[in-house]
């Protein structure tokens, strides 16, 4: 019962992460903007596939196959409407349910491997959703992928304006970010321990494979959702899309924000996003300030960002809190610089 | 017949090159518990830093290999000198740390040499040939080289007193230094010896495959899999697997044509996985 207050902390700050989703409603009535829309287009999907690496991370394992899983759900989508199916809710359903069940027997599969090889075999598995895209030409157009998607309707609206494509960006999002919420504080006691400790955790009569398998694949559905998303915007499936080393970017998305809490992501993924289409206009310098980037936050600020800053308020209220209860020894507590951080 | 004999030189000289390549990746595995992300622009690096010497200064071939492989593995002691050290614990950061540097050496590379592959060709050409079937002496060349690194990492691993450390290090850090090792020394070391292989073998072996800046994530994803296939942090099981990749790459490309050949190596290893879930030769696996 000690740790309820905590974990009523947590889901407050997770709940931010909802709240900041909100302002983006008025992207489209502000501005026309074209960069804008890109943007938060550019954001949006970025944070639904970080808000899956997220869910893996409070079991403690790296999954490297998002961008995999993001290739199921937006291909299924373009089929889908491609074969006249242009309802935006059925698409988005479909895109979380095809790989939810691609991940549920994988899942079998690669969940008995533990740590590092668990995180090598999720890199693997993106390479071989590469190939099996260029070897299915007749379902997945092959290296030309699906081209001309039709846009997504709801109750007989045409949402393939640009304003149409923030809004389904925005709504997919927000669902992602709810389910997101849902797993993870419905099952948190079950992944803490097997964050902290698995085999204990199982010695204790936790059936751990069932809460890693489910956590698996909700992961794969978000993820599915993102892909759909981003087939959406781009109006083509094509395997360039989902390479392998985009993976890469939404695990730093999850972790320079902070793995700690929902709003890591979301943080990690606004400002990731934003400084890499700031880098963009230096060119072929892009990725290399982007690699600076996230080699100064990850070395300065080892919990994330949000980790790091929450870390620094707890600091100066307990200095706070000790010059309050001494009021003899104040002078001496606040003139101290903050910058000398005792233990 | 006569194809089958040539392919199978050219699997084992792939399966070589692989070799050397995946020790370095292991060897910084199993020592520090980093996934070393940089690996492939190392490789890279190599590569362009023998281009450099032999095309563009016109020193000889076999001195540009070496001077690319030392190059490589001074730049790798400072790296984990100055910024994988501190955090050598951490496995997300230092995977971070290595990630961000790959991209920055990509960078870099693309900038200097632009994004074109590099006119590089092998020093030797020809082929040697005999009943029937030939096999470049390009190939032959880089099996014998590395063949002979292998055999002398596998000397320094085991029967030097550096290589005896290095490995008592690997198997149980705490008791190792509660021995009198020192971490801080050996790490950069570990890590020079192994961004040094990497950078060997790019330096040999991009001739005769291809030299451009963006190559180094397809060699990355091919030390992933010989090293899940070996076991991770093991030397010999990396050195076996490699071979197993190597060849099965070379047969299949040959007869199930490019894409379905690499198919069929991903599915044999995810199917190797699922009977040992530790790889080959692999022993308990670390955190993440």
């Amino acid at each position: 019962m000690k740790m309820q207050p905590r974990s009523r902390n947590v889901f407050f700050t997770d709940m931010w992460a909802l709240a900041l989703l909100a302002p983006m409603i008025l992207v489209p009535i502000l501005t026309t903007n074209q960069y804008y829309y890109s943007l938060a287009n550019q954001a949006l999907i970025g944070l639904v596939a970080a808000l899956s690496v997220y869910i893996m991370l409070r079991m403690d394992l790296l999954s490297f196959a998002v961008p995999a899983f993001m290739a199921i759900g937006g291909y299924a989508a373009a089929i889908a409407a491609k074969g006249g199916n242009t309802n935006l809710l059925l698409l988005m359903a479909l895109s979380f349910a095809a790989p939810a069940l691609v991940a549920l027997p994988l899942g079998a599969l690669v969940l008995r491997l533990k740590g590092v090889y668990f995180v090598l075999v999720t890199f693997v598995f993106n390479e071989i959703l590469q190939l099996a895209l260029f070897e299915t030409p007749k379902l997945s157009g092959g290296s030309n992928g699906i081209s001309g998607v039709p846009s997504v309707t709801l109750l007989g609206m045409d949402l393939g304006t640009n304003q149409g494509v923030v809004y389904v960006t925005l709504l997919v999002a927000f669902v992602a970010t709810l389910i997101t919420l849902a797993v993870t504080h419905r099952y948190r006691p079950e992944f803490a321990s097997i964050e902290e400790n698995e085999t204990l955790a199982e010695s204790l009569g936790l059936a751990t494979w069932r809460y890693r398998t489910f956590g698996f694949v909700v992961a794969a559905g978000v993820a599915g959702l993102a892909g759909f998303a981003l087939v959406n915007m781009l109006m083509t499936a094509h395997p360039s899309s989902f390479s392998s080393f985009s993976g890469i970017n939404y695990i730093a998305y999850a972790i320079v924000g902070g793995r700690g809490t929902m709003l890591g992501p979301v943080v990690g993924t606004g400002l990731l996003v934003w400084s890499s289409n700031l880098f963009s206009s230096k060119g072929e310098y892009s990725a290399g300030l982007f690699g600076l980037l996230i080699i100064v936050v990850v070395t300065a600020a080892p919990s994330g960002l949000v980790g790091t800053i929450h870390q620094f308020f707890k600091a100066i209220r307990r200095r706070l809190s000790v010059s309050a209860d001494l009021p003899t020894n104040s002078d001496a507590a606040t003139s101290q610089p903050i910058k000398g951080g005792g233990p | 017949m006569e194809s089958f004999v040539s392919t199978g030189v050219i699997g084992l000289s792939l399966g070589t090159q692989y070799a050397l390549l995946s020790l370095g990746f292991t060897l910084i595995f199993g020592i520090l518990g980093v996934i070393n992300f940089s690996h492939g622009g190392f490789y890279v690096l190599g590569g362009y830093v023998a281009y450099s010497f032999s095309h563009l200064a016109g020193v000889p071939f076999a001195i540009a290999v070496l001077l690319a492989a030392l190059a490589c593995a001074v730049l790798g002691y400072f790296v984990e000198l100055l910024l994988v050290e501190r955090h050598v614990n951490d496995h997300l950061t230092t995977m971070m740390i290595t990630l961000g540097l790959y991209l920055i050496m990509t960078t870099g590379t693309l900038v200097v040499f632009g994004p074109e592959p590099a006119e590089f060709p092998f020093p030797v050409s020809g082929s040697f040939r005999a009943g029937g079937f030939f096999v470049p002496y390009s190939n032959l060349i880089v099996l014998g080289v590395c063949m002979l690194v292998i055999a002398v990492v596998y000397l320094l691993m085991y029967k030097t007193r550096f290589g005896i450390a290095l490995r008592a290090m690997a198997d149980d850090r705490e008791v190792a230094i509660a021995q009198g090792l020192r971490p801080a020394q050996m790490f950069p070391m570990a890590f020079a010896l192994a961004t040094g292989l990497a950078g060997l073998t790019g330096a040999l072996v991009t001739p005769i495959l291809a030299l451009e800046p963006h190559v180094g994530e397809s060699v990355l994803a091919k030390s992933f899999m010989v090293v899940i296939l070996g076991g991770l942090g093991s030397i010999g099981g990396a050195t076996i697997a490699a071979f197993i990749v190597g060849i099965v790459e070379a047969y299949s490309s040959v007869y199930l044509g490019g894409s379905k050949g690499a198919l069929t190596l991903f599915i044999l290893v995810l199917a190797i996985l699922v009977v040992r879930p530790n790889g080959l030769m692999g022993s308990e696996a670390r955190k993440a």
